[in-house]
């Protein structure tokens, strides 16, 4: 497996959990803190393009040209190593990172803008940033620490069952960068069962996208709906509580659209959906408002708090 | 019927999409076997007319009404065909491309017309933003919470501790210059002109 | 870098007495050479001219002249030593056949140059080249390799069997190591092979059994199973082995094969041999016909309760029955240590792992075979059912870049699967029979086969699988029908995937014991696919069978009669090997071992704390010369003296305003200047050819000494497709560097890679270079241009 640093980790901030799930970020740096993660954030750093980017929006060049800049703001910073909160934000930066190492003449005409841009210190050196040893997900520097999680657990979860969905630009578009076989991902399976909660291993579609689809979701709902339904259907046949994310955009189709999708299926899943950070903050004692931020979710994720509660209650007695 | 000329060079389009800044390291375009696992795993193949082979054919055909095809719209880059392709080929990446290519010649523009608030904010904020266009349609979906989440925004990330979302101004104005060398103004521009020329009609 | 103290322009004896004999062939020389010119510039005890020198008549006159004059040393001046160098060989005793050497004053000059007196100022060039070499010809004895008649066959399968009893025919002691208790291999688990003869199918136990019978019969053969190798050692062209037995617990001699034991042993283990399909017991006899027909314990489930041996009425089981170390010393090894099934882990979306209903076809092969699992029934694992459909997915694993994947295809799957389908539609004619595959791969005369099976309906979908899923009780495979361009999910009960092969554990541990090369996918490499199958980069040990690379039985069959065949060549034929091979001075050498690194063809090696010389392998490439920091090397006929008084030779006439290139290249570079000469195409005369065994040979010293004595430009051509091409690389460049630090023109230096039959190529590189080397010249300053040959 590559190596995970626990160190020098620049906490790279996304678009989507800035505005839709704050508690990612929130529980991420909780666990960071926990654990001794030794990591900033910067104000100074700029989304990734990623939406816009596979929206066919921005071209890659300019997508580059922001990941060097972004890249310049970790190495000022002495951070070097990235931990994205979003499976896009990881798939760019990696994917820019191997186009500024490998193609001269791309560096050097988006060298020429930082410096023409006034930003000449910003600019990209050769192998500042390796794809592969430096560009990680937050869940990566977490999988590394399962052993200590597992020590940390604080609450009883036995009673639950969580299935995950793994995010198609963490595990297939650099495959080859992933943790386990990219055709069963395990990663999120593992941390969870480091908490003591049955996990769903395999189930049907367990590989397929979100079903967002980046402008599917905007021009083609029902066609987008449709994917994320079969995701849903195969859940709720096997009767999980918790869909776990690695990131804010499948958790936003899963979350925000499931009254809507169960509706026109005339049915109700009930699938709470929650970043496998914010399930690993729960486990590990946090508050379930002040950190795991689980207002902004639609799903209610009260329901499972409920049990939670229940089991330490019982504990206690 | 179809007449193979000789001395026509067919992997013309194919050459052109291998050299793309977007394609992969070894992307195995020339490579493909027509095996269709990719079609088999593709979402957008089991509920559309799409099929990434057919796409993977057509281009090693030199089909160039591939880039004016409303088909090539149709895929949700899950690059699921990228991840289990034996050749390495990616119908993912080709699709990518060739969008770029329409939007380069003019069909495509208004495909993403909708999506260029998102550069807005880009260049705003520097940060990315769902396109405001389709806020009244998702709320629909996502239901009043979701507005009422919007308004108390800032107090609950300040309940979670977390700090500003926006960047300092300085930082703005670098991504500003940045994005306008890179082009991407322009192009921007462009993209907001033809959504103008799409709403007036 | 002043070259000195290699080479004195003395010849080591003050008085060698030389003999010189000149052809005129029939005119083919002397018509464009000045015989008499030559003749009259030569300086030796004796010059003679013939008409036709290798006539028998002038050969006996030869001899008769050496015998007169009591001559040290002969040089003959005529055709390509290439052609005739061996017949003058012969025909010098009693002198040394080595103290010979030839100038090719025909093909490469009289032939390619038609200017008489540039042509004789040549011939006269090369003719003093020869006298100078020739000064420091040592006398060498032909080797004879003495190897033990005796060989270790890795491996009991089908391949090893083969090898073994072909060996053994000959006459030669063979020693079969089997890792497991029982030969066999895994033919004898497939049950049936197909027969495109017949279009039917055979068993294969009763087409193998007979082999096995006579393997254990014959007086020739050894069979040592439950048997690992462990270590390994060269020693002249022999090999000491250790092998390790692991102990079976039961005395071989004693046991009767009751079975008793195994009725009360209390421990159940999954069968391997029936793909653990069904159990076992820690005491066991693998299959009935195992051989040798004994029970074994295993040893890591036994449980030593000593139940078994309370029923033995032979007293065979001994618990305590320790492991024992067998050295072996054998002439030559085979490896036939075959391969193993795909992990299909690694594709977790067929659902192997998680579906009992999906299997591979080696456990279709035991699922089907009348002494598996279900005694020969089609059935199914879950619940033991006759399957109403049998899907079957090609290129499981095979034909697959992906990380886990095998880049190659397996070439025995769509066989196995036309097999299986054959035959369940045969004797299941309700089960349904569909293939996904991307391409059907029948060469030859399967495809009468696969005819024959496709008219017993069997349904083709054009298609690679992506995922196999369980909804409900019913087995779900989804793929594309590429024909119809359409996703289909086909509802079945049962999946077999036709698994990739990969090399066995055995093959991957085995070559590293005896130091074989892989290939990339890590199967035995051959030292070359197409002239020298089934010899690996270690000479004296060969491969065959599946350990090599994906085969079927046939091909396994031909490649271990292959395989013997080599064994016995070098055993039977008492080899004579030319001395022309690295010499290692034991005095010199402090064992560092970078020759033994460097050696590509692994002909050196270390043994005893000692560098030894495999005579078979050395090519006398003379790589390892330059690597040894202690001048511990030598080759033979190659020496550096034998070099610098060629070159010394070649360039000390060489006058005022003349230009001189000297052209090293090895044997094949040599053959196409031949063939330029033959076929009369021309070059310039500056040229000068040495012939060297590889440019591996030559060291910068060489060519600063060519420089420094005269040589206008310096020409290295060698074939470029061997395994030490990149040697050659980093020689060249190391080259150029020196030249560039010694200020001469890298210009006047040129690396050509040489083809046998592209002759036309070499010739206009010639011209080409002769044209560069005046013009680099030309901004030459004129003191260096004349660089003195004087003070050496
Ligand atoms: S792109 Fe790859 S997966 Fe798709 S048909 Fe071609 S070879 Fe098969
Ligand atoms: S990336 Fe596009 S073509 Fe590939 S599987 Fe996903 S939707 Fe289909
Ligand atoms: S390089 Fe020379 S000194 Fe070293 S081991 Fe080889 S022969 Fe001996």
């Amino acid at each position: 497996m590559k190596e995970i640093p626990d160190k020098e980790i620049l906490l790279f901030k996304s678009c989507l959990v800035n505005v839709e799930y704050p508690g990612v970020e929130s529980s991420t740096r909780f666990l960071f803190d926990k654990l001794g993660i030794e990591y900033i954030v910067s104000e100074r750093q700029s989304c990734c393009t990623g939406l816009g980017h596979y929206s066919d929006l921005f071209d890659q060049f300019s997508t580059a040209a922001l990941a060097a800049r972004n890249f310049g703001i970790a190495r000022e910073l002495g951070h070097k190593n990235i931990a994205t909160l979003c499976a896009t934000c990881y798939a760019i930066l990696k994917k820019s990172g191997n186009i500024l190492n490998k193609q001269d003449h791309i560096r050097d005409s988006i060298n020429k803008i930082l410096d023409d841009s006034g930003v000449p210190d910003l600019k990209y050196n050769l192998e500042d940033m390796d794809s592969r040893s430096n560009i990680f997900h937050a869940v990566e520097i977490l999988y590394n620490k399962v052993d200590e999680i597992q020590d940390l657990v604080e609450v009883d979860l036995s009673e639950i069952k969580v299935a995950a969905h793994h995010a198609c630009h963490y595990c297939k578009v650099h495959h080859k960068d992933t943790i386990g076989n990219v055709r069963d991902p395990m990663v999120m399976e593992t941390l969870a069962r480091a908490c003591g909660v049955q996990t769903v291993n395999w189930y049907d579609r367990k590989t397929n996208t979100c079903g967002n689809g980046f402008r599917q979701r905007y021009m083609n709902k029902d066609l987008s709906f449709s994917i994320t339904a079969e995701k849903l259907m195969s859940l709720k046949e096997n009767e999980v509580d918790i869909l776990l994310h690695m990131c804010p955009n499948c958790q936003l189709q899963f979350d925000r659209n499931q009254k809507v999708i169960g509706e026109s299926f005339g049915t109700e899943f009930n699938i709470i959906c929650l970043n496998v950070s914010q399930f690993l903050a729960l486990a590990l004692g946090a508050d379930p408002y002040k950190v795991v931020g689980i207002q902004t979710h639609t799903v209610p994720v009260e329901p499972i708090l409920d049990k939670i509660k229940q089991i330490i209650h019982a504990y206690e007695v | 019927m179809n007449t193979l000329k000789i001395g026509e060079n067919t992997f013309e389009l194919a050459q052109i999409i291998i050299k793309d800044l977007k394609a992969s390291e070894n992307i195995g375009i020339l490579k493909c076997i027509q095996c269709g696992m990719c079609t088999s795993l593709c979402p957008a193949a089991r509920h559309t007319d799409y099929d990434p082979r057919e796409i993977v054919k057509r281009v090693l055909d030199k089909d160039e009404s591939l880039i004016t095809d409303d088909i090539i719209w149709n895929c949700f880059y899950c690059y699921t065909c990228h991840s289990v392709c034996p050749v390495n080929n990616s119908a993912c990446e080709v699709n990518q491309i060739l969008r770029q290519k329409a939007i380069d010649n003019g069909k495509g523009k208004p495909k993403i017309a909708p999506f260029s608030a998102y550069g807005d904010s880009f260049l705003e904020y520097g940060l990315g933003a769902i396109p405001n266009d389709f806020f009244d349609h998702l709320l629909k979906d996502y239901g009043k919470e979701w507005l009422q989440l919007k308004v108390d925004l800032e107090d609950i990330r300040e309940e979670l501790g977390l700090g500003p979302i926006l960047l300092p101004e300085k930082d703005v104005n670098d991504i500003n210059k940045i994005l306008e060398k890179t082009g991407f103004t322009k192009r921007l521009e462009r993209v907001r002109r033809c959504k103008d020329e799409g709403n007036s009609r | 870098m002043k070259v000195k103290g290699h080479f004195s322009r003395y010849a080591p004896k003050s008085s060698i007495d030389i003999g010189v004999f000149l052809c005129k062939c029939g005119g083919n020389i002397s018509h464009t050479v000045d015989i008499r010119r030559l003749k009259s510039s030569i300086d030796a005890k004796v010059v003679k001219e013939f008409e036709n020198l290798c006539s028998i008549k002038c050969q006996r006159n030869i001899r008769d002249v050496i015998l007169e004059e009591e001559l040290d040393r002969v040089v003959i001046v005529a055709c390509s030593p290439i052609t005739h160098e061996k017949t003058f060989r012969n025909h010098v005793a009693p002198l040394n056949p080595y103290l010979l050497e030839m100038a090719n004053i025909r093909e490469q000059c009289s032939w390619v140059h038609s200017d008489m007196d540039k042509a004789t100022e040549k011939a006269i060039s090369l003719t003093n080249a020869a006298i100078e070499r020739v000064k420091y010809a040592r006398p060498l004895d032909a080797i004879v390799r003495k190897t033990k008649k005796s060989a270790a066959v890795i491996g009991g399968g089908i391949s090893g069997i083969t090898a073994a009893l072909s060996i053994a025919k000959q006459g030669i002691k063979v020693h079969i190591i089997e890792e497991k208790p029982t030969v066999g291999g895994n033919m004898i688990k497939i049950g049936k092979v197909f027969s495109p003869e017949k279009l039917a199918e055979e068993c294969a136990l009763c087409l193998f059994n007979p082999l096995i019978n006579e393997a254990v019969q014959h007086k020739n053969i050894n069979i040592i199973t439950n048997a690992e190798l462990k270590s390994s050692q060269r020693k002249t062209g022999n090999f000491s082995l250790l092998v390790e037995r692991r102990p079976s617990f039961v005395k071989e001699d004693k046991c009767m094969a009751c079975g008793n034991c195994a009725e009360v042993c209390p421990v159940d283990v999954p069968n391997e041999w029936n793909e653990k399909l069904m159990f076992r017991k820690a005491i066991y006899k693998p299959f009935p016909q195992s051989v040798p027909d004994v029970y074994t314990i295993d040893e890591e489930n036994c449980i030593k309760c000593g139940k078994c041996q309370k029923v033995c009425t032979m007293k065979a089981i001994d618990l305590e029955m320790k492991g024992e170390i067998i050295p072996l010393n054998v002439g030559s090894v085979v490896i036939a240590t075959g391969h193993k099934g795909f992990d299909l882990e690694k594709r977790p979306e067929y659902g192997y792992c998680r579906n009992e209903d999906v299997i591979t076809q080696m456990e279709l092969a035991r699922i089907m075979g009348v002494n598996g699992p279900t005694n020969g029934k089609l059935l199914k694992p879950s619940d033991g059912k006759v399957p109403r459909r049998v899907v079957m997915v090609q290129c499981a694993g095979s034909r697959d870049e992906k990380p886990g994947g095998k880049r190659y295809c397996s070439r025995v799957c769509c066989m196995v699967a036309l097999k299986h389908a054959n035959f369940i539609r045969r004797y299941y004619p309700e089960t349904e029979i569909i293939i996904c595959y991307t391409d059907m791969r029948t060469p030859g005369m399967y495809e009468n086969y696969f005819r024959h099976v496709q008219s017993k309906e069997i349904k083709l979908i054009r298609g690679r699988p992506g995922e196999i899923v369980k909804i409900d009780d019913t087995i779900v495979v989804r793929v594309e029908d590429t024909l119809k361009g359409e996703q289909v999910e086909i509802e079945t009960d049962m999946v077999v995937l036709s698994e990739a092969m990969e090399p066995s554990k055995g093959t991957i541990k085995v070559a590293e014991t005896l130091n074989v090369g892989l290939t990339e996918d890590l199967f035995v490499k051959e030292k070359h696919p197409k002239i020298r199958p089934v010899t690996t980069d270690v000479e004296g040990i060969y491969v065959c069978g599946t350990a090599q690379g994906p085969k079927d039985i046939t091909d396994s069959v031909s490649q271990a009669n292959a395989a013997a065949s080599k064994v016995s060549e070098i055993m039977n034929g008492g080899l004579e090997i030319e001395p022309t091979i690295a010499v290692v001075d034991n005095y010199k050498c402090d064992i560092c071992g970078e020759c033994v690194k460097a050696c590509k063809y692994k002909a050196i090696y270390m043994h005893d704390e000692r560098i030894s010389v495999d005579p078979i392998a050395c090519t006398g490439c003379g790589i390892c010369i330059s690597k040894c920091k202690n001048k511990a090397v030598e080759v033979m006929g190659q020496t550096d003296s034998q070099i610098f008084a060629m070159i010394f030779g070649l360039l000390k006439d060489k006058k005022e305003g003349e230009r001189r290139i000297l052209a090293f290249v090895d044997y094949i570079g040599y053959v196409a200047a031949d063939n330029i000469g033959i076929n009369r195409i021309s070059y310039p005369e500056s040229v000068r050819i040495i012939r060297i065994p590889s440019i591996n040979r030559l060291m910068p010293k060489h060519v600063l000494f060519a420089f420094e004595n005269g040589a206008d430009g310096i020409f290295l051509g060698e074939y470029p497709d061997d395994i030490m091409y990149p040697d050659i690389q980093a020689k060249v460049q190391e080259i150029r560097s020196e030249l560039l630090r010694n200020s001469i023109d890298p210009d006047r230096l040129l690396y050509y890679k040489v083809y046998a039959p592209y002759f036309r190529g070499l010739a206009n590189k010639l011209t080409e270079f002769d044209k560069q080397v005046s013009k680099a010249l030309d901004k030459l300053e004129p003191v260096l241009y004349k660089a003195s040959s004087k003070d050496l």
